[in-house]
């Protein structure tokens, strides 16, 4: 029997040591384009059970599961889990399931609303942080 | 990784059904940096936070919660000045917001705590 979600990082979080990301995700909403951008910050005890494998559940069933009612079952915490992830693939899994599809899947607009950038590149100062964009000047063009 | 499967805990004097224990227990919790760049010092349950803007973090499940009628406990602040509060809450996820008490202004507090008790999915 597969142990429960919460149960299986509850052991990763005892054993694991936390993983501090390299990488934040910069991402703005094409349905509120006052507001500020939003940055993702990558929890390190989730970090260290994506890298170390047999924790969590395949992303496709969060996926699934953000249109099951509440108080209905959801398939992930049962989910078979997935093995070791690069901390790449753990960041690209993170976009998935804690931002929006509108924003990762479904915007077909010409700005950059999603970037994902090292930790460096986000600012300390934070004085002005309601004003934050994503700058679009550093934008790559398709050949 | 093995399960005790049983009814009652017990120090030998008091006992308790293990559902006390089970349910009283938080299913996740998280203490933020909120002062410069953005940091999750330490966590249970929590894949990622988001910062939202100036006070405004919002804590994302790594197992969500059965339904969002669960119990959001919050404390920080940077001194005696500044307070939390919840600001919504989904099964998915749950948001807080920093402020300071005398303006209620919006502010980034170095220790942004919360922690939630309820039904995991």
């Amino acid at each position: 029997m597969i142990a429960h979600l919460w149960d299986r990082l509850a052991d990763a979080k005892a054993r694991l040591d936390p993983v501090q990301s390299k990488y934040r995700v910069l991402f703005e909403n094409p349905a509120d384009p006052e507001a500020p951008a939003s940055v993702l910050v990558p929890d390190p005890n989730f970090m260290a059970a994506a890298l170390a494998g047999n924790v969590l559940p395949p992303i496709d069933t969060y996926i699934r599961d953000q249109s099951v009612p509440d108080g209905q079952p959801k398939e992930h915490p049962y989910a078979e889990p997935v093995g070791a992830m690069t901390e790449e693939e753990a960041i690209e899994y993170l976009v998935m399931k804690d931002i929006s599809p509108s924003i990762w899947r479904d915007y077909n607009g010409n700005r950059t609303i999603m970037k994902i950038v090292p930790v460096e590149l986000i600012p300390s100062d934070r004085s002005f942080r309601n004003a934050w964009k994503i700058n679009q000047a550093e934008q790559e063009i398709a050949a | 990784m093995s399960t005790l499967n049983v009814a009652n805990v017990t120090d030998g004097t008091t006992s308790v059904p293990t559902g006390y224990v089970v349910n009283g227990s938080a299913k996740a919790w998280c203490n933020v940096n909120g002062s410069g760049t953005i940091a999750i010092r330490d966590s249970q349950n929590v894949s990622s936070v988001t910062d939202n803007g100036t006070g405004d973090i919002s804590y994302n499940f790594s197992n969500s919660m059965a339904n969002a009628n669960y119990v959001i406990v919050v404390s920080g602040g940077q001194d005696n000045s500044q307070g939390m509060a919840r600001y919504s809450e989904a099964t998915g996820s749950w948001r807080t917001y920093c402020y300071n008490e005398f303006s209620r202004d919006a502010f980034d507090g170095s220790v942004q705590s919360s922690a939630i008790f309820g039904d995991l999915a």
